[in-house]
């Protein structure tokens, strides 16, 4: 769950800004975002984590080898727990698994962004144009306002995807709820069961994303349109 | 009379296609210059040249005698004296019609919240659109938008403002509302440019008259002076054309 809040957030601050650069940039800052946007968009994700995650021991192996102090990528924060059985809330792996899903979200929330954006009628922006805005102002007061809005119905995809792509977080050791399950599973024998519990506890957090995100798109809807 | 837009001999061209042919005229404080022509003549693209929302690719255009192609020309701030009211209205779809009138005085004059949403509610009486203050554009007629978009235009207090084709997308109901706001404003002493065929509206207060066909001024003249006795054959051709369409209109109503 952690993971999915920290991956969407960083990908909805990201993707806004990356969305942004790609349509109003400059010809050089588009093109790099327009590179950002596809590399992570065109690599598997698991690829991403992989490579992302093996870095850390991989640099320390080097820093060993060149005859440097490796540094501690061993940190971790504990939660306390009252029956003396502490699990680990963070540690480096996490981090950087959240870190990587939040990338690959932004690139793709910066398309649906863009998507909108693109949808805004050129003439409101020669409008703002000429009563003197900039194209700061324009993107701050015109743009984004209607864009944020329009986004949201397509947006709400990558909201509901995102909570199954963290399960792929797993495969790289970071416990989360399918390596519970894995590990429920073993246990008990009952294997069809907690996968099924596993598949009701993912619809029922999905549908309570979709019906926020429905909720909000009619609270926030323009009038008349 | 002082200046307030100088057009020297631009030259626009979209691609290979050229849209203005070296273009010029003055436009004095208090002035009303109507432009008309056939469509494809040139005549939007010369207001967007104006504003540079379309820069020329060669002539210069001066506001008050201050150059808007210069090199260090702060170009937002020059647009905030020249309004732009626009065929389609454009305005912004997320805000009620006050918040629409108020957000350039607010983000560009720099104005407080109390100051614009002040200026915005006159505007709005002048407009006569003051009971309209909370309504989002989608949920207002065409003639009420265009009267929004003049109102927004008229917050700035700029030195002209430019017309283009205001009621060419309206019902023709609707037109006459709109064109008793224009009337009013130019009785007040705006300087405005309108590309229009509203003939009705030129009689009434236009200074000068522009007819331009295919990127060039053809012929300019005191409405007096068009509707008697055009010059040229190409101006005489469209005015007819005009008169015939209107006159037609005129028949059927009559018949019916």
């Amino acid at each position: 769950m952690g993971l999915y809040f920290f991956a969407i957030f960083l990908g909805l601050g990201l993707g806004i800004g990356f969305a942004i650069v790609r349509q109003y940039g400059g010809s050089l800052t588009s093109r790099i975002a327009t590179g950002y946007i596809e590399v992570f968009r065109g690599t598997p994700l698991l690829a991403q984590i992989f490579v992302v995650t093996l870095f850390p021991p991989a640099l320390n192996a080097w820093l060993v080898a060149s005859g440097m102090a490796p540094i501690d990528i061993l940190w971790r924060i504990f939660l306390p727990d009252p029956f003396g059985n502490p699990s680990i809330v963070l540690n480096t792996r996490i981090l950087l698994c959240a870190i990587t899903l939040g990338l690959n979200s932004a690139a793709y929330q910066a398309e649906f962004f863009r998507g909108s954006m693109g949808s805004i009628s050129t003439g409101q922006s020669l409008a703002a144009t000429s009563i003197g805005m900039t194209r700061r102002q324009l993107i701050r007061f015109v743009i984004l306002p209607q864009s944020l809005r329009r986004a949201i119905p397509a947006w709400s995809n990558e909201a509901v995807y995102l909570p199954k792509y963290t399960t792929v977080a797993y495969l790289v050791g970071v416990e989360e709820l399918f390596a519970w399950a894995k590990l429920a599973a073993g246990r008990t024998f009952l294997t069809i069961e907690v996968y099924v519990l596993i598949a009701i506890v993912f619809l029922v957090l999905i549908s309570i994303i979709s019906w926020i995100l429905e909720y909000t798109y009619n609270r926030v809807k323009i009038p008349g349109i | 009379m002082t200046k307030v837009i100088e057009v020297r001999d631009v030259y626009q061209a979209y691609g290979d296609l050229e849209v203005l042919k070296g273009i010029s005229f003055d436009v004095h404080e208090k002035e009303v210059k109507v432009v008309f022509g056939p469509s494809g003549s040139g005549k939007s693209t010369l207001l967007r040249v104006i504003n540079m929302l379309t820069p020329p690719y060669k002539g210069e255009v001066l506001l008050r005698g201050e150059s808007l192609m210069a090199p260090n020309a702060n170009l937002s701030k020059l647009r905030s004296r020249i309004g732009f009211v626009f065929q389609h209205f454009n305005l912004f779809a997320h805000l009620k019609a006050i918040d629409n009138v108020s957000i350039g005085p607010r983000q560009v004059l720099g104005m407080t919240k109390e100051e614009a949403h002040d200026v915005a509610h006159d505007m709005l009486c002048k407009v006569k659109m003051e009971d309209w203050g909370h309504h989002y554009p989608a949920e207002l007629s065409g003639g009420q938008q265009q009267r929004i978009g003049i109102a927004r235009s008229l917050a700035m207090s700029p030195d002209v403002i430019l017309f283009d084709e205001p009621t060419s997308a309206l019902d023709p109901e609707l037109i006459g509302e709109v064109l008793q706001v224009m009337l009013d404003i130019a009785k007040e002493g705006t300087t405005m440019i309108v590309v229009t065929h509203e003939m009705g509206f030129a009689r009434a207060v236009s200074s000068e008259m522009i007819f331009m066909d295919e990127g060039v001024i053809v012929e300019k003249g005191t409405p007096q002076h068009f509707f008697q006795n055009p010059e040229t054959e190409r101006a005489q051709r469209f005015l007819l054309r005009l008169e015939v369409l209107y006159g037609q209109a005129e028949d059927e109503k009559n018949s019916e």
